[in-house]
């Protein structure tokens, strides 16, 4: 139970500092830590064993979409 | 109550060492990725921090590391133990080849993690503890004080170097 206060409380740390950051490239590492916790959260709260696809699907799309971000940021293309 | 926050804790320590280590055994600080981790460790770089720890940080962004095998592999444990783990290990296999990721270091850290936590289910901690360990671990990293962490992690890849 605490776990998961735990994780929720990061959450919400962690969206405040993404929105009160200005700049992209520093945005993106909070953004993360709030993906990890959402992630996170979604297993504790539905203990099922899909919960586990849920999140990990959660997580990759979020990561993808960050990836997306950042390299569009950078300028686009993989190096 | 007091048991479970110290476990919470012991199990962010451990989860710090375990995606660390594999991170930057797999050289993680060396190179970005793609081009976007190279952005966000020049503006990590630009905030005071260290470029090495800003590249190892930027891939943690753009691609599941070490970190994210390690927290898939804690709910992996929780909802199917080892089996789950190892599933937990596959998903974050597809997810490294969907962001363009060329490493292993998700995948091995999802391994790894999977035994490690299993082991520490068996003397009293709960795979939740981890889940919350593991987010506090990240967030020490990505989500307290980016020029400090990045010249920590730089630290530690001149001592893999």
């Amino acid at each position: 139970m605490i776990a998961l206060y735990v994780v929720a409380a990061i959450a919400v740390f962690a969206a405040l500092r993404a929105i009160i950051e200005k700049n992209t490239g520093r945005k993106l590492p909070y953004a993360n830590v709030l993906n990890f916790a959402v992630a996170g959260a979604l297993v504790l709260l539905l203990d099922h064993p899909l919960s586990l696809v849920a999140a990990a699907t959660y997580f990759v799309g979020s990561t993808l979409e960050a990836n997306a971000i950042a390299s569009t940021y950078a300028g686009g293309g993989k190096r | 109550m007091l048991g479970e926050i110290l476990h919470i804790l012991a199990a962010a320590i451990i989860s710090w060492i375990l995606f660390v280590t594999v991170d930057i055994f797999f050289k993680l600080p060396e190179t970005g990725g793609v081009s976007g981790a190279s952005a966000i460790a020049r503006d990590i770089q630009a905030g005071g921090g260290a470029l090495a720890g800003g590249t190892m940080m930027g891939n943690i962004v753009c691609s599941p590391d070490a970190s994210a095998g390690t927290l898939l592999a804690a709910c992996g444990v929780y909802v199917a133990g080892i089996p789950g783990g190892l599933a937990a290990a596959l998903m974050v296999f597809i997810g490294n080849r969907i962001c363009h990721d060329p490493g292993y270091a998700g995948t091995t850290g999802a391994v790894i993690a999977t035994f490690v936590i299993y082991g520490f289910t068996l003397v009293g901690f709960a795979a939740t503890d981890f889940v919350a360990g593991m987010v506090i671990a990240i967030l020490s990293i990505q989500g307290l004080s980016h020029a400090h962490a990045s010249r920590l992690l730089a630290r530690l890849w001149r001592v893999r170097q």
